[in-house]
């Protein structure tokens, strides 16, 4: 019991989430623990510094491209090239051959820029370079390996990797040049008007037209792939899967909660919410998990971590991937309990437990991440989005919840409501809704009847202890009165019997002669 | 976005289907039989019957069917919509021994109709048919009920197994025709239905269609 608790308790301290400029919002690690809101004041300068060194990337490749164009005609890279032919687009492949190709990596990479394409970017570059590019490049380090990633996995594909990188880069630049276009004070303007008409400014800064900027490119490339892939359409998802991997990482941080939308206000507004809720039982919600069971109590404490880790990815499909983790550990626990495949009936509830227990950081942007930059086949069709969709399902329900929700009469969910009293200390007696709810044990909830026992434990340690002090203070009282008697024990029998040396000179005088003996022996005669 | 994975003549369909009913008519039993072949099974070695795929031939086409199971009990009925959102077929389950559960069918009709009107093909099941004796719900009222707001009908029984094959299979075959309708419909722009939506981001070779010209440039 008093394991489970503390496992329980991966709260996050709520402080530990707050912006650190103090200003109340949420911050975020990828933000460098600020909220969105100071981040952009912040770090306006940089992202547009990443964006140059983007540009720098790019004609770097170019110039390598050029470089090797001398070489095309050594006979070792053509060789590297028939064996990439012979493993076509084999995913299961690829991870290995990812490490033993690493090396190679500089001489293919090249292979991306056709000269056409070639011509395409570097025509961007002019029309929409900022300053220099000159500066080095230091984009972070997560950005950098899943873009060679992404090349490492469409080397594999030929023409229409190639193509599909092409397509990215340009979507990137395009993503990025708007913002680079905009200045400053636009972006202010369109912000203070976001309620009412934003499509009166040029700039496509709104969160619905990101997202249908986004998802435009995403039914495009599709489209097109299909008709590469023939018809495969898992070879496209598998695809389709890197590439939104590769396209939101790089724009994470510029559209996850932007500050156009009030995905913020709504973050705060849940939270609060769920806090606020903190009473609701299990048993309220009729859930059927038993928490009892170590292995059921194992699978909740899963599912929460999972529902929390979800604010930390940066890709729609990996957070998307949390979610589903969740939802198999609760479908686990619902398993153990029932001993039967879980209907919608017993996991919608058993989800909204566990989000109550979690209270996930920025839920509602995460949702709103997912929903508009998701691969829509897998939100649309697919396992995971049934579980978003349930995710969904769950913070609808924890918004319009009330006492009808919970089978609670009015009065009751008002008192709980404003912390007047709470079902763990309303008397055992009072009337769990779903007791009924094959939860086995009695009417009363066993977090009482351990509670109660540890009182009673608890109490009994106590007289227990008090039994022991008293007894100790005696002792001592006995200790001190006994070394008295003892001291007053050893006076009188002094008293009764002084020191009296009895002289034994008589004796050994009587047999001995004392001059025959050493002078310090020999007995002197202190009586008589 | 009906028929997301639907596009095109070979290519694979993607269907989504949600299954609506009171508690207890057997909504869970029905999927469980079409798509594990088991029923009352304590072996079931599902780990959960809420969300279950199915793959099929029909006539040479591929079709995926994704079967989503819906908490039934009144306190989540608010949250249908979020459910049934983007589905292309709807199965309306009622336990013909059960004079209610087809009230509350009708309801789920009303709804769907109302919110997604006649994108979504529907199916009213009278399940239970083995327990003919108990039947409360008349065939012909049913069936009648069904043809007057565009619904097919049909008569299961979970438990022997019976008419399930087929209600699937009939769903499927009406869901492929709507999609392909669909298709028809906006593919008088052919192959121009990516560049009739805004913003077109591809690239093409030529240099000229560059992408800096995209959506919002301008
Ligand atoms: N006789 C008979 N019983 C059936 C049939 N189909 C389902 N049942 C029984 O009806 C009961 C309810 O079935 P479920 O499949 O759990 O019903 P449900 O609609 O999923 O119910 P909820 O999950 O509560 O919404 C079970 O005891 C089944 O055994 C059938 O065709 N004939
Ligand atoms: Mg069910």
């Amino acid at each position: 019991m008093s394991q489970r608790t503390e496992r329980r308790g991966i709260h996050v301290d709520q402080s530990d989430l707050l912006c650190k400029k103090g200003c109340g919002y949420y911050g975020n690690a990828a933000w460098q623990g600020l909220c969105s809101k100071c981040w952009r004041e912040e770090y306006q300068r940089v992202r547009q510094k990443q964006i140059q060194d983007d540009w720098a990337l790019a004609e770097k490749l170019q110039r390598e491209e050029e470089a090797a164009a001398y070489a095309s005609s050594h006979s070792a890279h053509s060789q590297s090239t028939a064996a990439q032919h012979a493993s076509v687009g084999h995913f299961s492949k690829f991870e290995e051959k990812k490490t033993n190709e690493k090396t190679r990596k500089v001489t293919t990479v090249k292979k991306f820029f056709s000269p056409s394409s070639r011509t395409t970017s570097k025509k961007e570059i002019q029309e929409v370079k900022a300053p220099s590019p000159s500066i080095s490049r230091h984009a972070s380090f997560d950005t950098d390996q899943v873009s060679k990633e992404f090349v490492d996995f469409l080397k594999n594909l030929h023409k229409p990797g190639r193509e599909t990188y092409k397509q990215c880069r340009a979507f990137l630049l395009n993503m990025s040049s708007k913002k680079v276009c905009c200045p400053p004070e636009t972006i202010t303007v369109s912000i203070s008007y976001q309620n009412k008409e934003t499509f009166l400014f040029r700039q496509d800064l709104g969160a619905d037209e990101l997202s249908e900027c986004v998802q435009d490119f995403y039914q495009n490339l599709a489209d097109r792939l299909i008709s590469h892939f023939k018809g495969s359409s898992e070879s496209v998802e598998q695809v389709m899967d890197q590439v939104e991997k590769y396209i939101m990482t790089r724009l994470y941080k510029s559209v996850f909660c932007p500050e156009t939308t009030d995905d913020e206000k709504k973050d705060l507004a849940t939270q609060d919410r769920i806090r606020a809720l903190h009473w609701v039982t299990i048993q309220m919600l009729c859930v059927s998990m038993e928490e009892d069971i170590p292995e059921v109590s194992e699978n909740v404490v899963k599912a929460i971590t999972d529902i929390i880790e979800m604010d930390s990815k940066r890709v729609p499909r990996d957070k998307l991937a949390c979610i589903t983790r969740c939802s198999k550990h609760i479908f686990s626990a619902i398993r153990i309990t029932k001993n039967e495949p879980a209907s919608a009936d017993d996991f919608l509830p058993a989800l909204i437990y566990i989000v109550l227990k979690a209270n996930p950081p920025r839920l509602q942007s995460n949702i709103q991440y997912i929903t508009r930059f998701c691969n829509p086949s897998r939100l649309m069709t697919g396992e995971d989005g049934y579980y978003f969709t349930n995710l969904c399902c769950a913070v609808a329900f924890i918004e319009k919840l009330n006492a009808q929700s919970l089978n609670l009469s009015p009065e009751e969910f008002e008192r709980f409501m404003s912390g007047q009293t709470s079902p763990q200390f309303s008397s055992s007696d009072s009337d769990w809704p779903c007791s009924e709810s094959g939860l086995g044990t009695t009417v009363t909830n066993p977090v009482l009847v351990q509670l109660n026992h540890n009182l009673e434990l608890l109490t009994g340690l106590c007289t227990r202890q008090e039994a022991v002090m008293e007894a100790a203070q005696s002792l001592q009282a006995d200790l001190l009165t006994w070394s008295d008697s003892v001291q007053q024990e050893v006076h009188n029998i002094l008293e009764k019997y002084p020191l009296e040396i009895i002289s034994k000179v008589s004796a050994i005088d009587a047999n001995t002669d004392n001059d025959n003996l050493p002078s310090p022996i020999k007995p002197q005669v202190f009586a008589d | 976005m009906a028929t997301a994975g639907a596009s095109g003549g070979s290519k694979t369909f993607s269907f989504k289907v949600v299954l609506l009913g009171e508690g207890c008519v057997g909504k869970t039993s029905l999927v469980l039989r079409y798509c594990e072949n088991k029923f009352n099974d304590k072996h079931i070695t599902t780990l959960q019957a809420s969300f279950l795929t199915k793959k099929l031939n029909i006539t040479g086409k591929r079709v995926n069917l994704a079967i989503w199971d819906t908490a039934g009990q009144e306190r989540f009925h608010a949250l249908g919509p979020i459910y049934y959102r983007d589905s292309n077929g709807a199965v309306l389950v009622y336990d013909i021994t059960d004079e209610d559960s087809f009230q509350k069918v009708k309801n789920w009709v009303k709804e769907l109709r109302k919110m997604l009107g006649n994108d979504i093909c529907l199916c009213i099941v009278g399940n239970k048919t083995d327990l003919d004796k108990d039947r409360h719900v008349s065939v012909e009222e049913a069936e009648s009920y069904a043809e007057s707001v565009g619904a097919r009908h049909y008569h299961t029984s979970a438990k022997l197994n019976k008419g399930i094959e087929e209600l699937f299979l009939d769903l499927c075959k009406r869901m492929m025709e709507t999609a392909q309708a669909e298709e028809r419909a906006k593919g008088n722009g052919a192959s121009q239905s990516a560049s009739s939506r805004r913003g077109v981001q591809i690239v093409d070779d030529e240099p000229q269609a560059t992408p800096a010209r995209g959506c919002c440039s301008g």
